[in-house]
Protein backbone atom coordinates (compact mmCIF):
# COMPACT_ATOMS: atom_id res chain seq x y z
CA UNK A 1 0.00 0.00 0.00
CA UNK A 2 1.23 3.27 -0.81
CA UNK A 3 2.09 5.41 2.08
CA UNK A 4 -0.46 8.48 2.86
CA UNK A 5 1.03 11.89 2.49
CA UNK A 6 0.44 14.61 4.92
CA UNK A 7 -1.84 16.44 2.85
CA UNK A 8 -3.97 13.16 2.09
CA UNK A 9 -3.88 12.29 6.03
CA UNK A 10 -5.18 16.17 6.85
CA UNK A 11 -7.70 15.64 4.24
CA UNK A 12 -8.70 12.33 5.46
CA UNK A 13 -9.29 13.27 8.86
CA UNK A 14 -11.77 16.42 7.90
CA UNK A 15 -13.43 13.95 5.75
CA UNK A 16 -13.62 11.74 9.11
CA UNK A 17 -14.55 14.99 11.43
CA UNK A 18 -17.79 15.64 8.92
CA UNK A 19 -19.19 12.18 8.79
CA UNK A 20 -18.71 12.37 12.59
CA UNK A 21 -20.36 15.51 13.51
CA UNK A 22 -23.44 14.63 10.43
CA UNK A 23 -23.78 11.84 12.53
CA UNK A 24 -23.52 12.92 16.30
CA UNK A 25 -26.35 15.48 14.84
CA UNK A 26 -28.62 13.11 13.95
CA UNK A 27 -28.14 10.90 16.78
CA UNK A 28 -29.54 14.54 19.17
CA UNK A 29 -32.36 15.11 16.31
CA UNK A 30 -33.09 11.11 16.43
CA UNK A 31 -33.16 11.50 20.53
CA UNK A 32 -35.24 14.85 20.90
CA UNK A 33 -37.97 14.46 18.27
CA UNK A 34 -40.13 12.17 19.85
CA UNK A 35 -40.21 15.04 22.97
CA UNK A 36 -41.18 18.02 20.41
CA UNK A 37 -43.93 15.55 19.26
CA UNK A 38 -45.09 15.07 22.35
CA UNK A 39 -45.24 18.00 23.73
CA UNK A 40 -47.03 19.77 20.80
CA UNK A 41 -49.54 17.49 21.24
CA UNK A 42 -49.44 18.42 25.00
CA UNK A 43 -49.22 22.08 23.97
CA UNK A 44 -52.18 21.77 21.67
CA UNK A 45 -54.62 20.11 24.06
CA UNK A 46 -53.25 22.62 26.96
CA UNK A 47 -53.69 25.91 24.98
CA UNK A 48 -56.47 24.69 22.81
CA UNK A 49 -58.40 23.29 25.86
CA UNK A 50 -58.10 26.43 27.90
CA UNK A 51 -59.57 28.56 25.35
CA UNK A 52 -62.43 26.36 24.61
CA UNK A 53 -62.55 26.10 28.12
CA UNK A 54 -61.28 28.84 30.17
CA UNK A 55 -62.62 26.97 33.62
CA UNK A 56 -60.35 24.18 32.81
CA UNK A 57 -57.51 25.80 34.16
CA UNK A 58 -56.50 22.61 36.28
CA UNK A 59 -56.03 20.82 33.15
CA UNK A 60 -52.28 22.10 32.55
CA UNK A 61 -50.50 20.66 35.68
CA UNK A 62 -52.37 16.88 34.71
CA UNK A 63 -51.09 17.72 31.11
CA UNK A 64 -47.63 18.57 32.29
CA UNK A 65 -47.45 15.66 35.06
CA UNK A 66 -47.96 13.39 31.69
CA UNK A 67 -45.53 15.58 29.66
CA UNK A 68 -42.75 15.12 31.97
CA UNK A 69 -43.93 11.32 32.81
CA UNK A 70 -43.57 10.73 28.57
CA UNK A 71 -40.59 12.32 28.79
CA UNK A 72 -38.93 10.25 31.23
CA UNK A 73 -40.94 7.31 29.17
CA UNK A 74 -39.35 8.52 26.05
CA UNK A 75 -35.74 9.40 27.16
CA UNK A 76 -35.28 5.62 29.43
CA UNK A 77 -36.40 3.76 26.28
CA UNK A 78 -34.37 5.65 23.86
CA UNK A 79 -31.42 5.22 26.04
CA UNK A 80 -28.46 3.20 25.08
CA UNK A 81 -28.74 -0.29 26.09
CA UNK A 82 -25.48 -1.27 26.66
CA UNK A 83 -23.04 0.81 29.10
CA UNK A 84 -23.52 2.77 32.21
CA UNK A 85 -26.64 4.86 31.95
CA UNK A 86 -25.96 8.14 32.69
CA UNK A 87 -28.71 9.64 35.23
CA UNK A 88 -27.23 13.13 34.64
CA UNK A 89 -30.52 14.67 32.62
CA UNK A 90 -32.80 13.78 36.09
CA UNK A 91 -30.51 15.63 38.23
CA UNK A 92 -30.76 18.24 35.78
CA UNK A 93 -34.60 18.05 35.80
CA UNK A 94 -34.29 18.46 38.65
CA UNK A 95 -32.12 21.17 38.95
CA UNK A 96 -34.59 23.00 36.51
CA UNK A 97 -37.52 22.48 38.31
CA UNK A 98 -36.19 24.06 41.65
CA UNK A 99 -34.83 27.20 39.17
CA UNK A 100 -38.68 27.48 37.65
CA UNK A 101 -40.32 27.14 41.11
CA UNK A 102 -37.94 29.91 42.90
CA UNK A 103 -38.06 31.58 39.66
CA UNK A 104 -41.91 32.18 39.99
CA UNK A 105 -42.21 32.27 43.51
CA UNK A 106 -39.68 35.68 43.15
CA UNK A 107 -41.62 37.13 39.99
CA UNK A 108 -44.85 36.60 40.93
CA UNK A 109 -46.84 35.85 37.83
CA UNK A 110 -50.08 37.77 37.59
CA UNK A 111 -51.68 36.48 34.85
CA UNK A 112 -51.92 33.23 33.13
CA UNK A 113 -50.85 34.73 30.09
CA UNK A 114 -47.75 35.31 31.31
CA UNK A 115 -47.33 31.66 32.71
CA UNK A 116 -48.28 30.19 29.53
CA UNK A 117 -45.75 32.38 27.56
CA UNK A 118 -43.07 31.58 29.70
CA UNK A 119 -42.46 27.85 29.61
CA UNK A 120 -42.73 27.90 25.75
CA UNK A 121 -40.07 30.29 25.79
CA UNK A 122 -37.74 28.34 28.19
CA UNK A 123 -38.30 24.91 26.34
CA UNK A 124 -37.33 27.13 23.34
CA UNK A 125 -34.20 28.36 24.99
CA UNK A 126 -33.23 25.00 26.35
CA UNK A 127 -33.67 23.72 21.93
CA UNK A 128 -31.32 26.45 20.75
CA UNK A 129 -28.83 25.82 23.48
CA UNK A 130 -29.04 22.32 22.42
CA UNK A 131 -28.56 22.87 19.33
CA UNK A 132 -25.72 25.71 19.12
CA UNK A 133 -23.99 22.68 21.72
CA UNK A 134 -24.65 19.81 19.39
CA UNK A 135 -24.41 22.13 16.03
CA UNK A 136 -27.56 21.49 15.00
CA UNK A 137 -28.88 24.25 12.80
CA UNK A 138 -32.67 22.83 12.74
CA UNK A 139 -33.07 22.55 16.68
CA UNK A 140 -32.08 25.87 16.65
CA UNK A 141 -34.20 27.47 14.23
CA UNK A 142 -36.60 25.87 15.79
CA UNK A 143 -35.96 27.00 19.38
CA UNK A 144 -35.80 30.74 17.66
CA UNK A 145 -39.17 29.80 15.58
CA UNK A 146 -40.81 29.15 19.14
CA UNK A 147 -39.59 32.03 20.76
CA UNK A 148 -40.47 34.59 18.20
CA UNK A 149 -44.08 33.44 17.57
CA UNK A 150 -44.85 32.79 21.69
CA UNK A 151 -43.64 36.42 21.72
CA UNK A 152 -45.07 37.97 18.88
CA UNK A 153 -48.90 35.90 20.53
CA UNK A 154 -47.89 37.63 23.84
CA UNK A 155 -47.06 41.42 22.71
CA UNK A 156 -49.17 41.49 19.71
CA UNK A 157 -51.31 39.35 19.19
CA UNK A 158 -52.96 39.15 23.24
CA UNK A 159 -56.65 38.52 22.56
CA UNK A 160 -55.78 35.46 20.31
CA UNK A 161 -52.79 33.62 22.40
CA UNK A 162 -54.17 30.86 23.52
CA UNK A 163 -55.65 29.75 20.29
CA UNK A 164 -52.45 31.07 18.71
CA UNK A 165 -50.10 28.76 20.98
CA UNK A 166 -52.42 25.78 20.59
CA UNK A 167 -52.26 25.73 16.90
CA UNK A 168 -49.15 27.20 15.90
CA UNK A 169 -47.32 26.96 18.34
CA UNK A 170 -48.14 23.03 18.38
CA UNK A 171 -47.65 22.54 15.53
CA UNK A 172 -44.38 24.18 15.31
CA UNK A 173 -43.08 21.75 17.78
CA UNK A 174 -44.75 18.59 16.47
CA UNK A 175 -43.96 19.66 12.58
CA UNK A 176 -40.46 20.25 14.29
CA UNK A 177 -40.20 16.67 15.67
CA UNK A 178 -41.21 15.24 12.55
CA UNK A 179 -38.75 17.84 10.77
CA UNK A 180 -36.05 16.04 13.12
CA UNK A 181 -36.62 12.52 12.88
CA UNK A 182 -36.17 12.82 9.14
CA UNK A 183 -32.83 14.08 9.10
CA UNK B 1 1.34 1.46 13.04
CA UNK B 2 3.61 1.17 10.11
CA UNK B 3 0.96 0.77 7.60
CA UNK B 4 -2.63 2.03 7.47
CA UNK B 5 -5.52 -0.57 8.42
CA UNK B 6 -6.27 -1.55 4.85
CA UNK B 7 -9.80 -2.41 5.73
CA UNK B 8 -10.48 1.18 6.94
CA UNK B 9 -8.12 3.10 4.65
CA UNK B 10 -11.33 3.17 2.07
CA UNK B 11 -13.24 6.24 1.70
CA UNK B 12 -17.32 4.24 2.25
CA UNK B 13 -15.44 2.35 4.72
CA UNK B 14 -13.71 5.31 6.49
CA UNK B 15 -17.16 7.34 6.29
CA UNK B 16 -19.14 3.81 7.80
CA UNK B 17 -16.65 3.66 10.61
CA UNK B 18 -16.55 7.86 11.42
CA UNK B 19 -20.39 8.10 11.71
CA UNK B 20 -20.67 4.76 14.21
CA UNK B 21 -17.72 6.34 16.13
CA UNK B 22 -20.12 8.86 17.96
CA UNK B 23 -22.52 6.65 18.61
CA UNK B 24 -22.49 5.31 22.56
CA UNK B 25 -21.68 1.91 22.91
CA UNK B 26 -25.07 -0.47 21.97
CA UNK B 27 -26.58 2.04 19.98
CA UNK B 28 -27.05 1.11 16.64
CA UNK B 29 -27.28 2.88 13.37
CA UNK B 30 -29.69 2.33 10.65
CA UNK B 31 -28.57 1.49 6.83
CA UNK B 32 -30.77 4.29 5.64
CA UNK B 33 -29.09 7.02 7.62
CA UNK B 34 -25.47 5.29 6.67
CA UNK B 35 -26.62 5.56 3.66
CA UNK B 36 -27.12 9.22 3.90
CA UNK B 37 -23.81 9.90 5.62
CA UNK B 38 -21.62 7.86 3.38
CA UNK B 39 -23.59 8.82 0.16
CA UNK B 40 -23.33 5.55 -1.09
CA UNK B 41 -25.19 3.59 -3.51
CA UNK B 42 -27.57 0.59 -1.48
CA UNK B 43 -25.46 -2.07 -2.60
CA UNK B 44 -22.02 -0.40 -2.38
CA UNK B 45 -23.21 0.27 1.49
CA UNK B 46 -24.12 -3.41 2.14
CA UNK B 47 -20.79 -4.59 0.52
CA UNK B 48 -18.36 -2.43 2.60
CA UNK B 49 -20.70 -3.23 5.67
CA UNK B 50 -20.24 -7.06 4.95
CA UNK B 51 -16.24 -6.06 4.47
CA UNK B 52 -16.09 -4.60 8.09
CA UNK B 53 -18.57 -6.83 9.54
CA UNK B 54 -16.17 -9.75 8.31
CA UNK B 55 -12.84 -8.07 10.00
CA UNK B 56 -14.92 -7.87 12.88
CA UNK B 57 -14.97 -4.16 12.96
CA UNK B 58 -19.05 -3.85 12.79
CA UNK B 59 -22.02 -5.68 14.52
CA UNK B 60 -25.45 -6.11 11.94
CA UNK B 61 -28.85 -6.59 13.08
CA UNK B 62 -31.22 -7.38 10.76
CA UNK B 63 -34.85 -7.06 12.15
CA UNK B 64 -37.96 -5.77 11.57
CA UNK B 65 -39.48 -2.30 12.29
CA UNK B 66 -43.47 -1.72 11.65
CA UNK B 67 -43.63 -5.08 9.81
CA UNK B 68 -40.51 -3.33 7.22
CA UNK B 69 -37.15 -5.37 7.31
CA UNK B 70 -34.40 -3.14 8.94
CA UNK B 71 -31.00 -3.67 9.26
CA UNK B 72 -28.78 -1.31 12.24
CA UNK B 73 -25.47 -1.66 12.23
CA UNK B 74 -22.78 -0.66 15.14
CA UNK B 75 -18.70 -0.34 16.10
CA UNK B 76 -17.75 -3.69 17.80
CA UNK B 77 -14.90 -2.75 20.21
CA UNK B 78 -12.07 -4.11 17.49
CA UNK B 79 -13.95 -2.01 15.34
CA UNK B 80 -13.47 1.29 17.97
CA UNK B 81 -10.02 0.64 18.80
CA UNK B 82 -9.32 -0.34 14.95
CA UNK B 83 -10.93 3.23 14.04
CA UNK B 84 -8.89 4.83 17.24
CA UNK B 85 -5.69 3.59 15.75
CA UNK B 86 -5.97 4.35 12.52
CA UNK B 87 -7.03 8.46 13.41
CA UNK B 88 -3.88 8.09 15.49
CA UNK B 89 -1.46 6.90 12.56
CA UNK B 90 -3.06 10.12 10.54
CA UNK B 91 -2.50 12.66 13.30
CA UNK B 92 1.26 11.04 13.54
CA UNK B 93 1.68 11.54 9.93
CA UNK B 94 0.59 15.55 10.20
CA UNK B 95 2.64 15.40 13.14
CA UNK B 96 5.72 14.92 11.91
CA UNK B 97 5.65 16.86 9.32
CA UNK B 98 6.57 20.66 9.19
CA UNK B 99 3.56 22.64 8.86
CA UNK B 100 4.77 24.70 5.79
CA UNK B 101 4.82 20.78 3.81
CA UNK B 102 1.21 20.06 4.38
CA UNK B 103 -0.15 22.38 1.90
CA UNK B 104 2.30 21.45 -1.03
CA UNK B 105 0.61 19.86 -3.94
Amino acid sequence: MAPISPTEAADTLRNIETAERHSSVAYGYRMTAPHLILWGVIWFIGYGGTWLRPDLGYVWPVLASIGAIGSFAIGYGMAPKAGQRDYRHVLIFFAVFAFIAAQLAILKPINNMQIGAYFPILVAFYYALLGIWIRGTRLLLLGIATSVLTLAAYFWMPQYFLPWMAIVGGSALLLGGLWLRRA
Amino acid sequence: MEQPDATIHQPVRLKIMAALKPLPPGEMLEFMRLKTIAGATEGNLGAHITTLENAGYVNVEKDFAAKRPRTRVALSKAGRRAFEDYVAYLRDIIDETPSSERTKP
